[in-house]
């Protein structure tokens, strides 16, 4: 079974899904619609854009301090929570999942990639 | 309410700090006194805020395309770096090694 | 080129990068590797403001916002600018902003 599928079968995990680094293309599983999962793959790209840039800047100015380069993020919303760790992009549902369990599988199954991967 | 000692407080936590509306860095902690600065905490609060304004927007614009709420207000953010994670929500922010990191701890921290 | 940029009034450097950042050409700057980091730091910033412009056409469904021709970040004494593939440092105070713009966007077609 493959990471998306096995991320979108754990409790409380809405839709997970991967896009790519160049916004051309994207898959998912899950209960939202192709567009919705269309838009999460633009929004969850141009954040780890972001956040790439932002630790390869931390690391340049010296200041990451072991940040760079970056290997995911999370955004913690009323109910529900997106996780990413590199391509790879999950929606949670707050009350009925567990944000440690889900990030602690992303990591360990999801290989961290840079340079000119992204 | 958050504060500093109870971000310390935490498992793990390396650094804990308080940060302005604009990301300026009000106030820290830390065990790390060589590695986690007070410059490098304020770069570490002005990347919080700025992907927490963004975060935001996208809440925003997702919530009134779709009608599927629940993101918003944002609550927080996180940076999962190489070695260290970053929790942090409005104000305060919390510095984790990955290896100890345990996310809802560190957001209940933060929200309470 | 990139020389006509120089000439204009306030602008400090430029640089003009490849598609993955590398440095191509720059001037205004003793130091190389500060030229180098202009010039990828130009293409960290134009990839974000490309996603940002992506999702603002999306959420706002008006077109129009993309692609995004270029960016300013206006600091009080220094402004970066970059249009295409060539970035410029110009000082905040003593440059035109629109001839700069206007400039970079033809340069940016050579």
């Amino acid at each position: 079974m493959s990471i998306i599928e096995e991320l979108a079968m754990t409790p409380g995990v809405i839709a997970a899904g991967e896009y790519s680094y160049r916004g051309d293309r994207f898959s998912y599983e899950g209960n939202i619609d192709e567009e919705k999962a269309r838009m999460a793959s633009i929004m969850c790209r141009a954040t780890t854009m972001a956040v790439h840039m932002q630790t390869d800047m931390l690391k340049s100015l010296n200041a990451d301090r072991g940040c760079a380069p970056a290997r995911g993020w999370v955004v913690k919303g009323e109910k529900f929570s997106v996780c990413v760790i590199a391509n790879i992009f999950c929606f949670i549902d707050n009350t009925s999942s567990s944000l440690n369990e889900v990030m602690d599988y992303m990591r360990a199954n999801v290989a961290g990639q840079e340079g000119e991967m992204i | 309410m958050a504060d500093l000692d109870k971000l310390m407080g935490i498992d793990g936590a390396v650094a804990a700090f308080k940060f302005s509306s604009k990301g300026e860095l009000v106030e820290s902690r830390t065990v790390e006194v060589d590695k986690f600065t007070d410059t490098v905490l304020d770069l570490v609060s002005h990347v919080c805020v700025a992907n927490m304004a963004i975060s935001t927007m996208q809440a925003r614009g997702w919530e009134s395309m779709t009608g599927m709420g629940g993101f918003y207000p944002v609550k927080g953010f996180t940076m999962v770096g190489f070695d260290w994670t970053v929790v942090a929500n409005d104000e305060f922010g919390v510095v984790i090694p990955n290896d100890k990191i345990d996310y809802d701890a560190a957001y209940a921290a933060l929200n309470a | 080129m990139i020389k006509q940029l120089m000439i204009l009034d306030g602008v400090m450097a430029v640089a003009q990068f490849r598609d993955d950042g590398v440095l191509v050409e720059g001037m205004g700057m003793q130091d190389e590797s500060q030229l180098a980091g202009l010039a990828m730091f130009a293409h960290d910033y134009k990839r974000i403001v490309q996603g940002n412009a992506d999702q603002l056409s999306m959420f706002t469904q008006v077109p129009g916002w993309t692609p995004p021709t270029g960016w300013l970040v206006r600091g009080a004494q220094v402004t970066v600018c970059s249009v295409g593939n060539i970035v410029c440092l110009v000082d905040s105070n003593n440059a035109r902003m629109n001839e700069v713009m206007r400039e970079l966007q033809d340069a940016s077609h050579w």
